[in-house]
């Protein structure tokens, strides 16, 4: 009797010892939906251990989330706190734009998204370690847009150092931008904030401001949280009067008795509500004073930070420009006489034609990672002579023919327009391969930043087969690289003696087509950023010829393309 | 009854397996850690305590220090030459910047208002101290003593906060948990690193210039004495075991190498 006890007991304990554990796990890891999905759709590229390791993830730039350190960009919550699970959820959802981030919300269903987020929050344990759910970036009090607050938005901008990141007018070719690097120490660079659709976390003000307050963990970019804030609980007419003071004392003036008074008030005004802004922060008890000093000091950072979203909403368009294809096409414009120079005013009456560019991934070495978003396009035409205005955006200006110490290799910034050598005969006529030609030649213009006053022609029947054209034909070349953008302006008579050279006509659509180099990506050779072919025309004057064909097959061979780069990056993936 | 036999046989070897398996997982845990800090710590008034002091030196030729490429703020940054101080190496081998310190003690003093107190000074675009120890539960100042603006981000701790140049006075919310040393940087200036430590007893010291370090009023008892170096590693594994007596003094030097 006492053994079959015994036995019992002991088959009770060997059941508990080897079931514990799996009931821990299996509340740890949630359901084995969540982990099934994971590891079907997300692991080659986060990694099995959700350590961002994955086969897939070796090649991109920023690196798949390495969800162990708890570290998320896309937060509606505050500075050093865990995003909620909405906010897992919606990013998984809709991906993140200008990485390799997908969206799911086609591919995975509710449900299964549900069960992925519970599932990536195992391999961080401060998920479960928290009692209190996160605290989430108070949304109330919104300031609309408006020029005004734009206005204001704009001296904050500089004020708390975005500029030092992001640069002046926004193109994230701050001076610190060159030497950032992420928590992994990968290298990552500021956003570019003209160009908000590639924003990882949306483009609305609500976006911006959650972003800048709550900050984007794991990347430099700080978090402005209250105490970060110059006069942190003083109202504006008394921060005014401290930096009175303050800069009295700087310049070595002595304060009365009565000022040395107000400024020690003021000091300990703006100390208490950095106190007070700091047991918020570590979640500590706070008693109703405390709280109202902290409030109420809030009030004046929310509203700033509103002003301050507003002016980073106004630095991109309204959308991102519509493709350069249809009626966007670029139309050469006529004007009679000299045609405008690269800082004439009469530039600022046209549009520009935009062109997307991503990263050649058909030859090796590629470019997984572009970081050039597009090039803009202008121009003019008289009797004799086109000019054209090309002009995007890169954070680093690379002049140099310096080695790179770890490759021997140089890198600059350059760009080459592409055109067939012929324009083709007709809609159905086929056009050059894209990636600079085949059997069927491309003529090419190609402009470095280490010769910013002289652009090469060049022939090429593939994109390692390119050729110095003998005779060089003349150009007018003019470059300005300010503020993390490019102008390049190019002026050429219409017609040439070279046979070799495209001849242009007026009214009939030429193919046209771009390579970008950016040095400070590691663009060289193959590895750059590529538009597919596009087409622009000499618009003939008065424009009262409607043109149906040219653009249709515009539109057509684009959506080709499109399909083929599809069809390419599918094979490659 | 030979079944029983079994079954308890079989119960054996599974607490075994469970044991192992859980001892494995503590010890993967543990060599996370850069430091070791004891499981809890109370704090008593200590009399007559005794001293452990010593000299941490490098073993072999020094490499030479890289001067760092000053690449913004030149005007403010660019006054003073610096240098990588991953490895600071001074005269006779000294080593600055090492973390000698207690790992399981569990009862002593408490920590002294000057170390309540702890600051990095940010000045010439450079962190000092590099290495600074801040008791759990207290806040960290940061100072800007320069004309532009830095960035604090301690990303092991999640917080980024930027301190623009009117900040002259930031501080860092405290932690409640042992933990680090973690890397602090400044990302607008990308070479300005410091390293900071949050322990909960007050039995760490950070070598000076001559590889110098004392721990004082430590109540008498035997302790393992760790240390950690930013690029030397530490003596988890292999802490030195030291007798400390009432009123007593323990000298013990540590020479360390260049990890391989
Ligand atoms: C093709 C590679 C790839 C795949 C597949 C992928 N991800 Fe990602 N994911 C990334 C990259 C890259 C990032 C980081 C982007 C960044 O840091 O800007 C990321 C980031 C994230 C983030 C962090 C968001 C934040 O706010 O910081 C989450 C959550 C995430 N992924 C979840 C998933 C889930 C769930 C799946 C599977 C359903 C998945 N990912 C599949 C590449 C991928
Ligand atoms: C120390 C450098 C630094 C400073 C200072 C800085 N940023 Fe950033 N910012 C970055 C980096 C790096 C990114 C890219 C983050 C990522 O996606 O990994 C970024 C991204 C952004 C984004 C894009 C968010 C998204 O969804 O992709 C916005 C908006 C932004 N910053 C606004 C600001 C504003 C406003 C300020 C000043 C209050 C500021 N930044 C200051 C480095 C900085
Ligand atoms: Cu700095």
């Amino acid at each position: 009797m006492r053994i079959t006890m015994l036995t019992l007991t002991s088959l009770f304990i060997l059941a508990c010892v080897v079931m514990l554990p799996s009931f821990g796990q299996e509340a740890q890891e949630g359901s084995l939906i969540g982990k099934q999905v994971y590891e079907e759709s997300c692991a080659h590229c986060h990694g099995l251990e959700g350590r961002g390791d994955g086969s897939g993830a070796e090649n991109l730039l920023p690196r798949p989330r390495d969800f162990t350190r708890g570290l998320y960009k896309i937060r509606s919550t505050e500075s050093g706190q865990l995003p909620t699970d909405k906010d897992l959820f919606d990013i998984i959802t809709v991906g993140m734009p200008g990485t390799s981030m997908p969206g799911w919300e086609t591919s995975l269903s509710t449900n299964e998204r549900e069960e992925v987020v519970k599932y990536i929050k195992t391999f961080f344990s401060g998920f479960q370690e928290n009692e209190k759910p996160p605290r989430e970036v108070r949304l109330a009090d919104k300031i609309p847009y408006s020029k005004e607050s734009v206005e204001i938005g704009k001296g904050l901008y500089v004020e708390l150092g975005c500029v030092e990141c992001h640069g002046n007018l926004g193109r994230g070719d701050g001076t610190s931008a060159p030497t950032l690097v992420d928590a992994w120490d990968f290298k990552t660079w500021p956003a570019n904030l003209t160009e908000n659709w590639n924003f990882r976390g949306g483009s609305d003000p609500e976006d911006i401001f959650k972003r800048f307050i709550g900050g984007i963990a794991g990347s430099p970019m700080p978090a402005f949280q209250g105490d970060t804030f110059y006069h942190f609980g003083l109202t504006p007419e008394q921060s005014e009067q401290y930096a009175a003071l303050e800069k009295k004392v700087e310049d070595g003036e002595e304060l009365t008795t009565e000022e040395e008074e107000l400024a020690a008030q003021y000091f300990e005004i703006n100390d208490t509500a950095a106190t007070a802004a700091l047991d918020w922060a570590e979640g500590l008890e706070m008693s109703p004073e405390t709280l109202k000093i902290y409030n109420d000091a809030m009030k004046v950072v929310y509203e700033k930070s509103w002003h301050l979203a507003n002016y980073v909403k106004s630095l991109s368009p309204e959308k991102r420009p519509e493709f350069a294809i249809g009626k966007h096409v670029l139309r050469s414009q006529y004007i009679q006489g000299e045609l405008p120079a690269l800082a004439d005013e009469t530039w600022n009456t046209l549009e520009f034609s935009y062109y997307p560019l991503f990263g050649q991934i058909v030859v090796e070495p590629r470019q997984f990672n572009p970081s050039i978003d597009s090039v803009n396009v202008k121009s003019f035409y008289n009797d004799t002579e086109v000019v054209f205005l090309f002009s995007w955006d890169d954070k680093t200006h690379n002049t140099s023919e310096e080695e790179n110490e770890e490759t021997g290799k140089t890198y600059q910034d350059a760009i080459a327009i592409q055109f067939p050598v012929r324009p083709p005969k007709g809609p159905t006529d086929p056009k050059p391969y894209f990636l600079w030609g085949g059997k069927k030649p491309v003529y090419l213009w190609q402009w470095k930043a280490s010769a910013p006053d002289t652009l090469t022609e060049l022939t090429a029947k593939g994109i390692d087969k390119a050729e110095e054209q003998e005779a060089q034909g003349n150009f007018a070349v003019e470059s300005d690289y300010t503020d993390g953008k490019y102008s390049l302006w190019v002026k050429r008579s219409l017609k040439t003696d070279d046979k070799k050279d495209l001849q242009l006509d007026v009214a009939t659509f030429v193919p046209i087509a771009f390579s970008v180099w950016d040095g400070g990506n590691g663009d060289i050779d193959t590895k750059r950023v590529i538009s597919s072919w596009y087409s622009f025309v000499l618009e003939p004057l008065p424009s009262t010829r409607r043109f149906i064909y040219p653009p249709l097959v515009a539109l057509l061979s684009f959506g080709l393309l499109v399909g083929l780069r599809r069809f390419i990056q599918r094979r490659n993936s | 009854m030979k079944t029983k036999m079994f079954l308890t046989l079989t119960l054996f070897l599974a607490c075994g397996l469970a044991l192992f398996v859980f001892a494995d997982n503590q010890e993967e845990e543990e060599e996370k850690n850069l430091l070791v800090f004891p499981k809890a710590y109370k704090t008593k008034s200590v009399s007559n305590g005794g001293k452990i002091n010593g000299v941490v030196k490098f073993d072999g030729e020094a490499p030479e220090m890289k001067k760092l490429e000053i690449v913004k703020d030149k005007a403010t940054c660019g006054k003073v030459d610096k240098f990588d101080e991953s490895l600071v190496v001074g005269e006779d081998n000294a080593i600055k910047n090492t973390i000698v310190y207690l790992m399981d003690i569990t009862e002593g003093k408490d920590f002294d208002a000057e170390a309540k107190k702890p600051e990095i000074d940010q000045k010439n675009c450079k962190f000092t101290p590099h290495v600074q120890i801040v008791p759990v539960k207290v806040r960290l100042t940061m100072l800007n003593n320069d004309p532009v603006t830095h960035n604090v981000n301690i990303a092991d701790i999640n917080i980024n906060k930027q301190q623009t140049r009117m900040i002259k006075r930031l501080r860092i919310n405290a932690m409640t948990k042992p933990q680090g040393p973690v890397e602090v940087k400044c990302d607008i200036h990308g070479w300005m690193r410091a390293w900071v430590a949050y322990v909960p007893h007050p039995y760490f010291a950070v070598t000076n210039e001559k590889g110098e370090f004392s721990l004082e009023n430590v109540p008498a008892g035997t302790y393992k004495l760790g240390y950690w170096h930013e690029t030397l590693g530490n003596n988890n594994k292999e802490p030195v075991t030291v007798e400390v007596t009432a009123g007593g003094e323990v000298k013990q030097d540590f020479t360390l190498k260049m990890k391989k």
